[in-house]
């Protein structure tokens, strides 16, 4: 007791005395990292045992005023381990802090909030925004092509700003749609592309570089929580917010350039001719050499009487090469972060423009982006953002949209008779309407349609939110988020009268304009609380509500004085008007609890009870329910602190069933439609049956993972085994016409998709200021369906649709070469014996799938202090695909097109000669023989490997940037699509067949860029 | 705090509880058919929906018209498009199509749902109502006389082992799934029976206006005359001919004026005929003026419009006799799609648009014929030459004096002539139990071959296991 009152007066006169002596001095110095030495801003510095402290400036230093009694101080920053500094009687100090490997604090958004990584129990996989960053891709869903796990990323095409596939484990339907539910910061964005005439991407509207992660719910466990909507995956996007402190400026500019990946070679005028005539002698043997050269002369319009010398003499036109050409590709934006402890902002605008590898196929894009949060006070804060862009986009015909393939410049410039010129000798078009187009199957001057047309699409977007947050309590919270995605949609499409489509009618002009309105809004109560030290509950309810209203109307004119007049009021004969509107909307309540006992043993529940009004009235609303466990082993006392080298074992693993309700808004309804028009009075009849028992179609998916990290986490992986269920999918049954209809949506049919999922992080090695680490993931998938309409084997309206089957599913006979004895095709008829008449569908066989097995992707990134080299490859494996435009490029003369030179080399000529190239035939078929083109012949393997990018940055050393008062300067060189290793003859194996396979799709450029990034 | 929890779960209560018109959408280009034939508007537009499904290629846009031409001895298929050949050369399925029954039975739905409905439409007077009862009950009538003709027998000339009934009778609309019924075919005596209700109905509910681009009371008499051919019925032949002759709608056109009365967008002489517009036109593969010519214009050789795919035979040209007023119908088209041959200008895009043409269903010549084939087989000779020496004089040919079968056979052979290119040939044929007697490179269908009868289409068998196909298909 004595001793206890010495102590306490010892202490109150220390505390006096500190009064008494109380005299600030001055500590200032620089907090850099210990990976790169930079500085790091936005540091929190605080005396030990108080509250008094400031943080970093921009570029990581800080002055603070310390009392002299003070003897830590304490620095802290995210994602950075924490550390306490005797002060002393220093006056400066440097700190270098250590990026914290363990990543302990990693916060992942799921849905309606987020957690930490070491507590998520279902699957999900997160792509840092840094990653994606300066790729000269117009929108997020294409860069992460190759970037996570069971996430298949397919370009439709090669059109900047195109339309891009997303397919989070597998296919999971077969006539609803396949496409994950995006969030772009709690908005839910309408990804449904209606762009006639360009290929575009609903998500385009968002600068990747605003991105600060992308997170992908893959397990139904998890992505329950947005029931109906939540079937194929669920992809959060979380934009880059503002930090408190200085006020942060970063410049970022690249400039670079996209060229043709591939030319085919195809054979010059003398060759082709030669083909030609061979075909038509093959196909009428009664004429003569003469004949047959005489016919194939005149056929393409030349002189058939022209000698040999003559022949000789022809010149050859390289149409590749006129319509293909070097793109440029520009970006520059700006943006800057602040604020105080109670209002951060962040704001950016860009602009980023790319054209592609082919003439006048291009995108431009303006974008602005704001947000701003704001504490009103200790319990009442809200969060606001706001983005705006313009999208300007050119096409050309066919590609893909706006016309027929035929006219696309990539599908016909290597298949348009080299001995057309292309340009008359005083450069105008050669091959004009008037004269006649040039000679041929493809009887257009692509050139000259695709420079005189306009094809155009322009999209303007503002994406908003707001979100309130009120802390009720200590560990309560209610959240009210609302937000819109509003977009208007124009469309123009101007067939000039110069061009062959355009010049019957003397100019055609489609104009198109849709508007598409989105509103969300949620509602959450949210509850966190430790009982009893170990024992963590997080629990969240609410409410959300979704309106989608899509509106459009178009117009078509002609008869336009001249090319000059591109506008509705030149045109003298309006030819149609037209308009729509449709809508849907969505209701649901939802609730989850986390339970986490000692960090060890890891429980989710989830329910959700979802409502639409697309589904039948018997059936609007659902429970989509989910549960998932995990157990973190290297938690549990045998291991913990004992296997130093063990950082992590987890056990995880979920159950759950979401929904798809991606039908037509009023698949359920019994209509009655207009148009059924007579005497010019409307008319109407009944065109749809009720079907009150639609509903959605169900996925149910268990998932079993393990997350592991070894060696102070130099190694980290992921594997996780999933099995998707996918029931009541879609499909139109027949039903008998004398009920006065044809068919019903009806939810009969069933598939499944299996597959493992691999993830793999490593450092592989560090050698002083030398990292290498390697970033693996691989994706193995199965995917089969299982039932149909009624004990149907087949869908009625597509044959790739077979039971027990993949999706997509490749149906035709097998081609089995070409008889040496007569130069014919030949396939495999049921008995494997070579015929030269397969019948269908007699000797049809699945012969593979246009569904990929095998994706994945690999990043290597060497760093040296402030240069690093980043190289990934991306593959895709196992996908069959009908290659038409090496179909149409391998006829050999059959009809008026160019040929391969390779092909044309390995054609059939005489007796007991073996090769696949059957013998040249006017028609492409032989007597009592099917076509030369048919069956698996050009059905290719799709596979690939893409080394994709390819990029080297070196961070300038802060020694010389910070005298020009700069915080950070980076630049650097990439390359894009710089090599594909492939078995596919086409121009790129890389597309979405959209209606006319390969035919006409612009391929991927091959781009270069060099940019530069200021931070100041 | 508590009081918190209780509004958020208030509020949470009340989000749930009005659900259901939380997600209440409506569609727009669309209505609900439940509701959609509530109102006096939307039950006068569903009329005319049915008169649409009239136009339709398989029906009369096309098909009732050409096809009984190329089935028959009338049309020989030129191969210029290739259309019309199969049916020429009488392969088998080449016959009414599928879009026949479909169309049909479409129409026969809506106009079940405007039946039931009508009676409680609102604010609808009731003579208005008892127009469009009228007016539906006539097309249903149409409808299952069409499909009976093409699907099966006629009464009276029936291939007894073949016969497998008419076609499934649907008299009750259906909007729901839960409402399909798979029915069997009834007879064809209860077809028949359900055509006579529905124009006894129609006669008596129809009002007595002129427009013939809108059935009145006249066109239910004149289909009456022919339904009653068909089912041998002379008397309530006579009887509604007589009725409709009287009606006021259509003229007997004079010799002069025969020819214009088909160049004109309506012929004078129809009682009931299908009104195309501009949005309507049938376009140049299948129209029935591409079908039977190439010319453009009368007398214009120089210009080639359409393919001529189906042009007379010699048998029919051999029909008319010198100075027949009708033969100046056909002349020889141009050799823009191969050679030249005789075409029927009946079609001729009247409506000032090639390939654009109103359809005649049932005109005033057709009605006197039907009442001459009627008194002939009643035994009324005097009456039955009264009424083909008007069509033959009319003609410019000199009046008949035949008797007993030989009568029948020229009253018949005037039909042939007078209605040719019409649509009549293969039915009436058919109705008669008489062989399609047809010169190579076609052959000749004997009346006890199954490809007389269409076949009914594979997936309704497929779907309805109570529907029997015809036999031979």
């Amino acid at each position: 007791m004595k001793q206890l009152l010495r102590y306490c007066f010892v202490l109150c006169s220390l505390a006096f005395a500190g009064v008494a002596v109380a005299q600030d001095r001055t500590v200032s110095g620089k907090v850099s990292s210990s990976e790169d030495g930079s500085g790091l801003p936005g540091v929190s510095v605080v005396i030990k045992g108080t509250s008094v402290g400031t943080a970093t400036d921009a570029n990581g230093t800080y002055k603070l005023s310390v009392p002299a009694n003070a003897t830590k101080l304490v620095f802290s920053f995210v994602g950075f381990l924490t550390k306490e500094v005797d002060v002393g009687g220093l006056s400066a100090l440097n700190v270098s802090l250590d990026p914290d490997t363990k990543m302990l604090s990693e916060v992942v958004v799921t849905g309606y909030g987020s957690q930490n990584k070491k507590e998520i129990t279902g699957a999900v996989s997160s792509v840092k925004g840094d990653v994606i960053e300066n790729l000269p891709m117009q929108s997020f869903d294409r860069a992460l092509q190759g970037r996570a796990a069971g996430v298949l990323v397919q370009a439709a095409n090669g059109v900047p700003g195109g339309q891009v596939r997303i397919r989070i484990r597998g296919t999971g339907s077969i006539t609803a749609g396949n496409e994950p539910l995006y969030i772009v910061d709690g908005v839910q964005i309408n990804n449904s592309s209606n762009a006639d005439f360009v290929s575009s991407n609903p998500l385009g509207f968002l600068n990747p570089n605003d991105i600060e992660s992308i997170e992908i719910l893959k397990d139904a466990a998890t992505a329950s929580i947005y029931g109906a909507q939540a079937a194929n995956g669920v992809v959060l996007v979380t934009t880059k917010k503002g930090k408190a402190g200085k006020t942060n400026f970063n410049l970022n500019y690249y400039y670079g350039s996209t060229s043709p990946v591939k030319y085919m070679n195809v054979l010059n005028s003398q060759d082709w001719i030669k083909v030609r005539t061979e075909a038509i002698r093959n196909q009428n043997p009664a004429l003569s050499e003469a004949q047959a050269r005489t016919s194939a002369l005149t056929g393409i319009r030349l002189d058939g009487g022209l000698s040999d010398a003559q022949i000789a003499a022809l010149p050859t036109y390289d149409w590749q090469r006129a319509a293909y050409k070097q793109g440029g590709v520009q970006n520059i934006e700006l943006s800057a972060n602040g604020g105080s402890d109670k209002t951060t902002f962040y704001i950016s605008g860009s602009y980023n423009k790319q054209d592609a590898n082919v003439i006048n196929v291009d995108f431009e894009r303006a974008t602005l982006r704001m947000s701003v949060n704001h504490k009103v006070s200790n319990k009442l804060s809200f969060e606001q953002s706001i983005n705006l862009s313009t999208i300007s986009q050119k096409g050309t015909f066919g590609s893909p949209n706006g016309g027929s393939f035929l006219g696309s410049p990539y599908f016909a410039s290597p298949l348009i008779i080299p001995t057309n010129p292309i340009y008359n000798e005083d450069g105008t078009y050669f091959g004009t309407p008037q004269a006649g187009g040039i000679s041929g199957v493809l009887n257009q001057n692509i050139l000259l349609t695709a420079e005189t047309n306009t094809i155009r699409n322009v999209t303007n977007q503002a994406v908003g939110n707001f979100k309130l947050i009120w802390s009720i309590a200590e560990g309560l919270t209610f959240n009210s988020f609302f937000g819109l995605d509003y977009r208007v949609i124009k469309g123009e499409y101007y067939a000039d009268p110069r061009t062959a489509d355009g010049f019957a009618v003397r100019g055609r002009l489609t104009n198109e304009n849709e508007q598409s309105m989105n509103f969300t809004t949620n509602h959450t109560l949210n509850y966190n609380k430790t009982f009893a030290r170990d024992h963590k509950i997080g629990t969240i309810l609410g409410v959300e509500y979704r309106n989608d209203v899509r509106e459009s109307w178009n117009q078509q004119v002609t008869s336009f004085a001249t090319p000059q007049f591109r506008t509705a009021n030149g045109g003298a004969t309006p030819q149609s008007a037209s308009g729509f509107w449709t809508g849907y909307k969505r209701a649901g309540v939802f609730g989850r609890v986390n339970y986490d006992f000692k960090g060890r043993y890891l429980l989710t529940a989830t329910l959700r009870y979802d409502g639409s009004s697309r589904f039948g009235a018997n059936q609007k609303f659902g429970f989509f329910p989910g549960v998932s466990a995990g157990w973190v082993i290297s938690e549990e006392n045998f291991i913990k602190d004992k296997v130093s080298w063990l950082d992590e074992i987890k056990l995880r693993a979920s159950y759950g069933a979401t929904g798809n309700d991606q039908i037509g808004d009023f698949d359920s309804r019994g209509l009655t439609g207009g148009g059924f028009n007579y005497i010019g009075q409307a008319g109407i009849a009944p065109n749809q049956l009720s079907n009150p028992n639609l509903s959605w179609e169900k996925n149910v998916t268990t998932d079993i993972g393990i997350d592991l990290g070894f060696f102070n986490r130099r190694i980290t992986a992921t594997v996780d085994y999933f099995d998707r269920q996918s029931k009541q999918l879609l499909l139109n049954q027949p039903v008998a016409w004398t009920s006065g209809y044809g068919d019903i949506t009806a939810n009969v049919g069933q598939m499944y998709n299996r597959g493992w999922e691999f993830g793999i992080n490593t450092t592989n090695l560090t050698i002083g200021d030398f990292t290498w680490k390697t970033n693996f993931n691989i994706s193995l998938l199965e995917n089969k369906v299982t039932k149909l309409v009624g004990s149907d084997t087949v869908l009625a309206s597509n044959t790739s649709v077979r039971v027990g089957h993949p999706i997509g599913a490749v149906y035709t006979a097998e081609y089995a070469g070409v008889n040496p004895a007569t130069g014919r095709p030949m396939w495999y008829d049921i008995n494997g014996n070579p015929t030269y008449t397969p019948r269908n569908p007699t000797d049809f066989r699945v012969l593979g799938s246009s569904f990929a097995t095998r994706f994945g992707g690999l990043t290597n990134t060497f760093a040296y202090k402030g240069l690093e080299l980043l190289i990934f490859f991306q593959a895709e494996y196992g996908r069959k695909v009908a290659n038409g435009q090496s179909s149409f490029l391998s006829e050999n003369g059959g009809r008026l097109f160019n040929t391969l030179q390779e092909v044309y080399d390995r054609r059939w000529t005489t007796a007991g000669q073996l090769t696949d190239v059957p013998r040249p035939i006017n028609g492409n078929a032989e007597v009592r023989g099917n076509g030369a083109t048919g069956g698996s012949r050009f059905f290719e393997d799709a596979s690939y490997i893409r080394l994709k990018q390819l990029s080297l940055s070196y961070n300038l050393p802060n020694k010389l940037i910070s005298r020009a008062k700069l915080a950070s300067v980076r630049v650097y060189a990439q390359a894009t699509n710089l090599l594909t290793f492939t078995k596919w003859s086409g121009y790129d194996p890389e597309f979405l067949d959209t209606g006319a396979g390969n035919n006409g799709v612009v391929p991927q450029s091959r781009t270069y860029n060099f940019g530069i990034n200021i931070g100041f | 705090m508590k009081k918190v929890i209780l509004y958020i779960s208030l509020s949470l209560g009340v989000f749930f509880s009005s659900c259901d018109s939380l997600i209440d959408v409506q569609p727009r280009q669309s209505i609900d058919t439940a509701t959609a034939f509530t109102s006096e508007e939307a039950v006068q537009a569903a009329i005319l929906g049915v008169y649409d499904r009239l136009q339709g290629l398989r029906v009369y846009g096309r098909d009732l018209i050409a096809l009984p031409e190329a089935l028959s001895d009338n049309g020989r298929a030129t191969n210029k498009s290739g259309r019309l050949n199969p049916e020429y050369l009488n392969q088998p399925g080449a016959h009414f199509a599928d879009g026949l029954w479909q169309g049909a039975y479409y129409a026969i739905n809506q106009i079940n749902l405007i039946l039931e409905n009508l009676p409680t439409v609102p604010r609808m007077a009731q003579a208005t109502k008892d127009v469009v009862e009228g007016e539906a009950l006539f097309m249903r009538a149409l409808f299952y006389f069409n499909l009976t003709r093409a699907y099966a027998y006629d009464p009276g000339a029936i291939v007894a082992p073949s016969n497998k009934g008419s076609v499934p009778l649907i008299l009750k609309g259906v909007t729901g799934l839960d409402q399909v019924e798979l029915s069997a075919r009834a007879s064809i005596d209860d077809v028949y029976a359900q055509i006579y209700k529905d124009l006894d109905g129609a006669i008596a509910k129809l009002p007595a206006r002129t427009a013939v681009n809108r059935v009145n009371k006249v066109s239910a008499q004149a289909i009456y005359s022919r339904v009653a051919l068909y089912r041998r019925d002379y008397a309530a032949v006579v009887k509604n001919a007589n009725d409709a002759l009287n009606g006021g709608v259509g003229s007997f056109l004079s010799n002069a004026a025969y020819v214009g009365g088909f160049r004109s967008a309506i012929n004078p002489e129809s009682i009931f005929e299908l009104e195309y517009q501009t949005p309507e036109n049938t376009g140049v593969n299948e129209s029935l003026q591409t079908s039977f010519t190439t010319l453009l214009t009368s007398g214009n050789r120089a210009t080639t419009g359409g393919f001529g795919d189906l042009v007379p035979t010699n048998d029919l040209l051999a029909q008319f006799e010198t100075g027949d007023v009708r033969r100046n119908l056909y002349e020889l088209g141009t050799a823009g799609r191969g050679a030249a041959e005789i075409e029927c200008t009946k079609f001729l895009g009247k409506n000032g648009q090639p390939n654009l043409d109103n359809v005649p269903v049932i005109r005033v010549s057709e009605v006197i014929l039907n009442r001459a084939e009627a008194l002939a087989m009643q035994g009324n000779a005097a009456a039955a030459l009264t009424d083909l020496n008007r069509i033959r004089t009319r003609a410019g040919l000199a009046e008949s004096t035949a008797s007993g079968t030989a009568l029948l056979e020229e009253i018949l052979k005037q039909r042939r002539v007078e209605l040719a290119f019409e649509g009549h040939r293969w039915f009436d044929l058919k109705r008669l139990g008489r062989d399609i007697v047809k010169a190579a490179p076609a052959q000749t269908i004997p009346f006890t071959d199954f490809k007389i009868l269409a076949r009914l289409p594979i997936r309704e068998i497929q779907i309805n296991s109570n529907l029997q196909q015809n036999s031979g298909y």
